[in-house]
């Protein structure tokens, strides 16, 4: 019967841990990427070298932009050439399709979009691009998985307890004619339930411990696997803290045993 | 000592287990609570250490309020009184000794205090010679001197005893009676509770009779039925 409890706290607590390793993951990387957002200011082909400087006179003149960096159409196939290298192969292109560009970069990532379409209406900008889409669309997956996510893990962390619970009652019965004499001889109710809310934390606690090893265990194997699959995106491993993480799964291992077996005692100690 | 003033026992299934009973128990008397079975003798001293709340009336145990006690308080007032049942409520996996301990390790005594009082307590009902012995060891007879040591453990100034002789042989029972009468004799206020009439008639002492549930008589030295000498029985 404990084992039951024990393997219903660890698999719950092997997704929650799982479920909050990938949320700040995600969580940072959609940071990370909100931080990096550049403006890409395409410059019009026909623009001329005055309408070029005038442009450039007007990106230091806004208070909203902190950096601007001119990359002129050769270094920007290069660049496309690093980061495509492997998948693309750019050795075929004849001509250079690429405009001159300015990448800018604003100290608030909340105003690009304001940003972006005041520049698009300055005189000699071809077109105006950060990458809204991606972003949006990845903080709205995020929102999504953590919404899903918390509802399994509520239900899962209310069927450990219930589990621990029924356990602990089954416990409880047993012993009821002892219990019966501890309270006729004037013990008090903390004193009846400690060994028991004491027995629900260790299951609780040894059901953590069976989920931080699977966990581990799942990052050591999984996880390379992902960063060979998944090369361009930029993730940030050290960002997980992780013994706060395996912290929190103890606290929670051992909160979700202790209050179970709580209203399991409790409910008996009503009579 | 104890009190009673018009108090009255509702059972939920509509059974009324005392009808304004009014008593008086003084310090250190020793007192008979008799009548036949379901008048009201247990759930009287049911009453007396809260395992229920009487339905109308003022209970008080050693000035305390027991009708108007907080279940939280309740463990406090058991450890002033001690109980003893005619099923012994022995614990079947300790021994003598950590049984009669275990009323003092609730109250969270210091193990120096249960050493010295332990002991005390199985001299007084002589059964220090059993101390490692276990329950189903003993006879009905040791195993209600155990569960009496374990109920003056705590040094209370109350004893209540439900039935205390109601499993056991005449000699033993004889020797129960006598152990509580010495324990009487130390200053300790004593009820017991019983339908044995050899007991009460050969003890003299006072007598409170229920019937359906209110007290019919109350004599000092009295007999199991009013005095109208041993053996007779009251009409009515």
């Amino acid at each position: 019967m404990q084992l039951t409890a024990i393997g219903t706290v660890a698999v719950t607590l092997m997704l929650l841990g799982a479920f909050l390793f990938i949320r700040t993951t995600l969580a940072d990387l959609g940071n990370g990427m909100l931080q990096q957002i550049e403006i890409s200011v395409y410059v019009d082909p026909n623009a001329t070298p005055h309408e070029i400087a005038a442009l450039r006179a007007s990106f230091r003149a806004d208070p909203r932009i902190a950096s601007v960096a001119f990359i002129p159409k050769s270094e920007g196939l290069k660049e496309l050439r690093d980061r495509t290298r492997g998948v693309i192969d750019t050795s075929l292109l004849t001509e250079n399709p690429l405009p001159d560009k300015f990448r800018v970069r604003v100290h608030d990532p909340a105003l690009v979009p304001a940003v972006a379409a005041d520049l698009r209406r300055l005189t000699g900008v071809g077109n105006v691009v950060y990458g809204q889409q991606v972003v949006q669309r990845l903080l709205r997956l995020g929102e999504v998985l953590r919404r899903v996510g918390m509802a399994l893990i509520a239900l899962f962390l209310v069927v450990a307890g219930i589990i621990i619970s029924n356990t602990t009652r089954i416990a409880v019965y047993a012993r009821r004619r002892e219990i019966g004499i501890m309270q006729l001889v004037g013990a008090t109710n903390m004193y009846i339930r400690m060994p028991f809310i004491c027995e629900g934390l260790v299951v609780g606690m040894l059901g953590s411990a069976a989920a931080v090893v699977l966990l581990v265990a799942a990052r050591e194997t999984l996880w390379p696997r992902m960063l060979e699959a998944l090369p361009f995106v930029q993730f940030n491993v050290a960002s997980v803290d992780v013994p706060s993480l395996i912290l929190q799964l103890f606290l929670v291992g051992g909160i979700i045993g202790a209050s179970a077996a709580w209203f399991a005692v409790g409910r008996h100690l009503q009579t | 000592m104890i009190s009673l003033r018009g108090v009255s026992l509702l059972y939920p299934n509509g059974v009324r287990a005392l009808d304004q009973v009014s008593l008086e128990i003084a310090k250190g008397e020793f007192v008979f609570l008799v009548g036949h079975s379901g008048t009201g003798k247990s759930s009287l001293l049911r009453l007396l250490y809260r395992e229920a709340p009487p339905t109308t009336g003022e209970i008080t145990v050693d000035g305390i309020r027991v009708d108007r006690l907080p279940a939280r308080r309740v463990p406090a007032l058991r450890r002033h009184l001690g109980v003893v049942f005619q099923d012994f409520k022995l614990l079947p996996d300790k021994t003598v000794w950590e049984n009669v301990a275990f009323a003092m390790q609730v109250t969270g005594a210091p193990t120096k205090e249960i050493m010295r009082q332990v002991p005390r307590a199985l001299d007084l009902v002589g059964l220090s010679h059993r101390s490692r012995m276990y329950p189903d060891e003993l006879s009905g007879g040791e195993q209600q001197r155990t569960a009496i040591a374990r109920a003056l453990v705590n040094n209370p100034k109350i004893l209540l005893c439900d039935e205390p002789t109601g499993n056991l042989d005449p000699a033993n029972t004889t020797e129960i009676v006598d152990l509580l009468l010495r324990i009487n004799l130390k200053g300790t206020t004593v009820v017991v509770a019983t339908h044995n009439q050899a007991v009460v008639d050969r003890m003299r002492r006072r007598v409170v009779r229920l019937e359906n549930g209110k007290i019919a008589t109350d004599k000092e030295r009295g007999y199991y039925y009013l005095g109208l000498g041993q053996g007779q029985v009251l009409s009515g």
